[in-house]
This record gives structure tokens, C-alpha cells and sequence, in this order.
């Protein structure tokens, strides 16, 4: 009779067991990496960046023409760069890449609780020297460091195009602190995003359930940012003068404007950006953009619903049942 | 030495009492936490991890408190629950390697582990494939790795065999004998199910209604009191009785050819007496020993006169 090569016989682990700290860095890492194994990841990943692939190709095409143009003739280049705000074309990508942050707020932590929940894997976290705090800690992270980096790695990249090709051309000059402004506005948008999808992950047994209840969240409050913004192009564009009552409507509408998961980042970008926009790719318009808001209230209200979902889930995170 | 000590013990949820003033020492070796269905069995469990606080009392697991040390204590047990339960989207090696960096385990060597334990357990040929595609026997052999792979002091398995078929629950209970046997794990399995208590511990600890109802060494409960002897014979011998009686012995039972008699002294000093009285009837012997009751009846026993616990055997 053969006998197996292996000893397949139990043998104790005599090996190094690490004191129990900083377990949440290992399901932190374990999320990243289960989402990461997904390929619509990388596709949402990879597609953040269209805004300003859209921006890069725009100049190329202007730096085109300006080198090829006649003599004498006005240079498209100059006028375009005279006309751009550099800082809102990162307002831009920021509010240009909110569906698909949310995409990879789904992809990430929909299902990062609800799918444990439904799994009883809660049993297995915390039967090991994981406590709930380092849980709920491991599974933030892993939604909020790949959507920092989703949001992140486009921006810096096309900042330091900005740098290296723009410097001469007001890239630094017109806001020196852009770099730090862009440090903390990308982790807030990334942070408000995990808060809210790994509190309504916690809510539900099933991560497509917890995913479309997010969604639905963030479409709905967006159709009403989206009228609010049809009715701030009617009051502002309208012909002839306007009215009294549409001045006194305009501060509501643009309060208005910002009550929604998109709004909320996008206000929270342009308080601490400084801008309330600019046309997109330079191009002309006479459009007026919706006024940045105050960014204490805004910061206050996104702390404050990121406290909530993160409450909700420290409240559902249990390893027993209570009976009786 | 005891694994755990519990004194006192009291645990509510809510206004319902599950443990009441439970006071038990836990040994060494394979220990069996028998009693009914909402007997408090799993709450104890869950005590001792530190999942629920008590009320009352104190519990200590391997010298750490369950209170101040519930991280540590956790390091050095391992626990199977009774429900289903897999990390999702996992195959079986990334789920039991995770359970051994979660308890601490370096990554490379955690995933060396995985692959030892669930070989161990059955599931070598499996292991590449999602937790979720499993049988429910396959399930249970992966909680069990996934409680083994750092190596634990303490194994905690809540129901092991829950949900097996026969031939399933056979293997479970080997594995869990082999490896509570000579292996250095000590392992407290707690069950309704006598068998499987019986055939993988050697010490018992019985619980009902929150309860401590007896606890000791399953041979020790199975002994009677006052050392019967039962006696089995070869045919029918209707004499028999008279003469056992005769050389001074009470009958306590006679069923066709099973009798249990009584008498003081050792079994070494009265099997000549038996022979003397078989000789005396002209009955054959065929088999003579230390008279046993099933551990069912020493449960039910245990457990008093209530008829509240129900035993399955």
C-alpha cells in the first residue's frame, strides 16, 4: 500500500502569532483586495480619469493648431489659457467623476457588511483577537483608500502635467495652496462616500440590496440638484432683467443645489477650492455657476451623516444574536 | 489543570436569565458540554470568547479573564460555530490562511497553514474552490480548519456534527477525536447529542436551564452505585435466580438471559460465587462484568426527575 509523500497527520502551529493590534490593516487589506479581482474596478478606475484626458487632449489639439497656424494669426492657445481657471478644471474632474465614485462605492462596500451579515462571517472576525471597532475600521479603509486612489492618481497626474508644462502660465500663480486644497478635498469626497455605503451595507443581509438602496439615495437627491440647476439657468438666463422674486429665490435654489450625495461633494470641492466653477474645457458660455456654499455648514453636515452611517453600522456589527 | 474556570457565572439577555450562578471547572483533554436545546451551552461559549458580558460572576479561559483579556483569550482558541459561516467570495485556502492572519499569523506562513489544515481536514482536493460551492459536510470541515490553522490551546466546537449525514458525522467526530487526543489541543465540544459526546470525550459537563446539572468523567457517571454485576448466559436457566440468592446475592433485574445482581465485596471475590451458582443451576456463562448504565440514563438521571431535557441518542 502506498503511503502519502505529505504528512497529512495534525501538527500544532509553534509559530509566531502577532500581538493582537492593527488587525484592521489585514481586512483592510483583504477588501482591497476582493475588490480589486473584480474587473469593472479597473474599468471604473481607469475611467475616473476622463475628464481630463479630456482637458490634456483639448490643449494638444489647441497647441496643434497654434503651431500650424499663419503668421500673424491670433494664437488659440494663448486665449485658451487666459480663459481657464486651472483650479476648476480639478472641480471639474472631481464633479465629472462623481457617478463613477459612486460606482466604486458600490463595487467597494456594498457588499462589504451585508455580504459578512448574510455569510454569518462576523462570527469568524470577531471569534479571532478582532475587535468590532477594528472591523468596522479594516472595512472603511477598504473602501476609502481605493476610491482616495480612484480620485487621487487622475488629479495629481494631470497636476503635474499642469506643473511641468503650465507653470509660466499661471498654473501656480493662480492659487498657490492648489496642491494642499486638492490634499484634503479628494479624502473628504472619498470619506463621505465609504461612511455612507458601509452604514447602508450594514443595514441589509444582501449587498445588492444595500447597493441599490445607496443608488437610489444618490440618484434620487441628484434629480432634485439637477432641477434645482435647470431653475438657476432659468432664473439667471432668463431674457430681460431679473425680477425681484428671482433674486430672492436664487439663495434657496443654490442651498438647494447642494442638497444631495453629488451636491454635498461638489459644494464641499468648490468651498474649498474657492471657485463656484467655469465653463468646461474653457469652452465659452454665458452660463453663471451655482455659488460655492459656506464650507463650515457643508463640512458639518457631511461629518454628520458619515457619524450617522457609521453609528448604524457599530450598532448592527454583532457576533450574537440577543434573545428574549 | 483547568482550561477555563467559571464561578458564579450569571448571563441575561434582556429580562431572560441563560446562565445562572454557573460555577464549573474545566480539565484538560476533550471535554464534552452536554444538555438540550437552550440549555445555555452556546452562551458559555460565547462567555468565554467575550461576546457577551455577565451579568455576574467571573470566567477565566487558559489564566486570561474573559473580561480584560478577550482579545488574547481569542488568540489562543480557535471556535467552530454551530451555524454555517464563510467569508464570501473566498476559495477555501484565502479563507483559512485569512482566519490565520486575523489571529495573528504572518501572511506567508498563514497561507503554508491553510494549506496543512485543510489538508488534515479533508479538503485538500477542494481547496482552491469557493467556500460558497461547499456541502454542507464540507462546510463543517472548514469551520473546523479555520478554528485549527493558528494553532490553538482551546478548541470550541459548538454542535460539530450539526446538519451531517452518518457517514459525514463519522468523519467529523474522528477528526475532532484525533485531534483532541495527543495532539496538545485541548477541545470542549458542546452538543445535545449523546453519542457524540460519548465517543469523543472523556469528561462531561451537563447544563440545563442555565444550569450546572453534574459533571465528571463519563466512566465515572456510568458507574452505578453499589458495583452490579451483569451477568449473560448462554441459555435460559430458570434455577438461576434461586441459587444467586442463595450465595448472597440481591437480584436487582433478570430479562431471558441478562441478569444484574448485587452483593458485597469485589468483582474479583464474587465472580466464584456466580460460578458456584451457575454450577449450582446448570447455567453456562457467558459473559460476567461490572454492571453499567447507558449515558443517557445517567444523564436523565443527572438532570433529576423534571422530564424537561430531551437527549438524543
Amino acid at each position: 500500500m502506498s503511503s502519502p509523500i505529505a504528512d497529512l497527520s495534525y501538527r500544532h502551529y509553534e509559530g509566531v502569532l502577532e500581538p493582537p493590534r492593527h488587525r484592521w490593516w489585514a481586512i483592510a487589506k483583504t477588501t482591497m483586495r476582493q475588490a480589486f479581482r473584480k474587473k469593472v474596478m479597473w474599468v471604473v478606475s481607469a475611467s475616473s480619469a476622463w475628464y481630463y484626458l479630456g482637458m490634456v487632449f483639448v490643449m494638444f489639439v489647441l497647441d496643434q493648431i497654434a503651431a500650424n497656424r499663419a503668421p500673424n494669426a491670433p494664437d488659440p492657445m494663448e486665449a485658451f489659457l487666459l480663459r481657464i481657471v486651472w483650479k476648476d478644471q480639478f472641480l471639474h474632474g472631481f464633479g465629472f467623476g462623481q457617478i463613477l465614485f459612486l460606482l466604486g462605492a458600490l463595487i467597494l462596500g456594498a457588499g462589504t457588511i451585508a455580504n459578512d451579515t448574510r455569510a454569518n462571517a462576523l462570527l469568524v472576525y470577531l471569534s479571532k483577537p478582532v475587535t468590532k471597532r477594528d472591523y468596522l475600521m479594516g472595512k472603511w479603509f477598504g473602501v476609502f483608500l481605493p476610491l482616495l486612489a480612484i480620485m487621487l492618481i487622475p488629479s495629481l497626474a494631470f497636476f503635474l502635467f499642469g506643473l511641468m508644462s503650465y507653470r509660466e502660465k499661471g498654473f501656480v500663480s493662480q492659487d498657490p495652496l492648489l496642491f494642499l486644497k486638492l490634499l484634503l478635498m479628494f479624502p473628504l469626497g472619498a470619506a463621505f462616500h465609504a461612511s455612507l455605503v458601509i452604514g447602508f451595507s450594514s443595514m441589509f443581509n444582501q449587498g445588492r440590496l444595500a447597493g441599490a438602496t445607496y443608488a437610489a439615495l444618490y440618484f434620487v437627491t441628484n434629480f432634485f440638484t439637477q432641477a434645482m440647476v435647470v431653475v438657476h439657468v432659468n432664473l439667471t438666463m432668463g431674457r430681460g432683467e431679473t425680477s425681484e422674486a428671482a433674486k430672492a429665490a436664487l439663495p434657496i435654489v443654490h442651498s438647494l443645489y447642494y442638497a444631495s450625495v453629488d451636491g454635498l461633494n461638489i459644494g464641499m470641492a468648490k468651498a474649498i477650492l474657492g471657485t463656484a466653477g467655469s465653463p468646461y474645457f474653457g469652452i465659452p458660455s454665458r452660463m453663471q455657476m451655482v455659488p460655492a456654499p459656506p464650507l463650515l455648514p457643508v463640512l458639518a453636515i457631511m461629518v454628520g451623516l458619515s457619524a450617522l452611517m457609521l453609528f448604524i453600522a457599530w450598532r448592527r456589527i454583532r457576533a450574537v444574536e440577543v434573545v428574549g | 489543570m483547568a482550561v477555563a474556570q467559571i464561578r458564579n457565572l450569571t448571563v441575561r439577555y434582556g429580562s431572560f436569565t441563560a446562565l445562572r450562578d454557573f460555577t464549573v471547572d474545566i480539565p484538560e483533554g476533550a471535554v464534552g458540554l452536554l444538555g438540550p436545546n437552550g440549555a445555555g451551552k452556546t452562551t458559555l461559549l460565547k462567555t468565554m470568547l467575550g461576546f457577551v458580558k455577565p451579568a455576574g460572576g467571573s470566567a477565566s479561559v487558559l489564566g486570561l479573564d474573559v473580561e480584560r483579556d478577550e482579545r488574547r483569550i481569542r488568540q489562543v482558541i480557535g471556535l467552530m460555530p454551530e451555524q454555517d459561516c464563510h467569508i464570501p467570495g473566498m476559495s477555501a485556502v484565502q479563507f483559512v490562511a485569512y482566519a490565520g492572519e486575523l489571529a495573528g499569523m504572518p501572511s506567508a506562513q498563514a497561507l503554508r497553514r491553510a494549506h496543512e489544515v485543510l489538508e488534515y481536514c479533508g479538503l485538500g482536493e477542494a481547496r482552491y474552490r469557493n467556500v460558497e460551492t461547499y456541502s454542507t459536510g464540507m462546510k463543517q470541515r472548514i469551520k473546523l480548519a479555520q478554528a485549527l490553522v493558528h494553532g490553538p490551546k482551546l478548541l470550541l466546537l459548538d454542535e460539530p456534527t450539526n446538519g451531517l449525514d452518518p457517514a459525514g458525522r463519522e468523519d467529523m467526530l474522528e477528526l475532532v477525536r484525533s485531534v483532541s487526543h495527543g495532539k496538545g489541543v485541548n477541545v470542549l465540544i458542546s452538543s445535545h447529542l449523546l453519542p457524540d459526546i460519548e465517543r469523543v470525550c472523556d469528561y462531561v459537563i451537563v447544563v440545563t436551564t442555565g444550569q450546572l446539572r453534574a459533571t465528571g468523567r463519563i466512566e465515572d457517571l456510568k458507574k452505578l452505585e453499589g458495583q452490579p454485576l451483569d451477568i449473560e448466559l448462554r441459555e435460559e436457566c430458570p434455577g438461576f435466580g434461586d441459587r444467586l440468592i442463595e450465595n448472597g446475592f440481591r437480584v436487582i433485574s433478570a430479562k431471558a438471559l441478562h441478569w444484574r445482581v448485587q452483593a458485597p465485596g469485589t468483582p474479583e471475590e464474587l465472580l466464584p460465587r456466580v460460578m458456584k451458582a451457575a454450577s449450582a443451576a446448570g447455567a453456562q456463562i457467558r459473559g460476567f462484568g461490572l454492571a453499567e448504565r447507558s449515558l443517557e440514563e445517567a444523564f436523565l438521571a443527572a438532570v433529576g426527575p423534571q422530564g424537561g431535557p430531551q437527549f438524543h441518542v
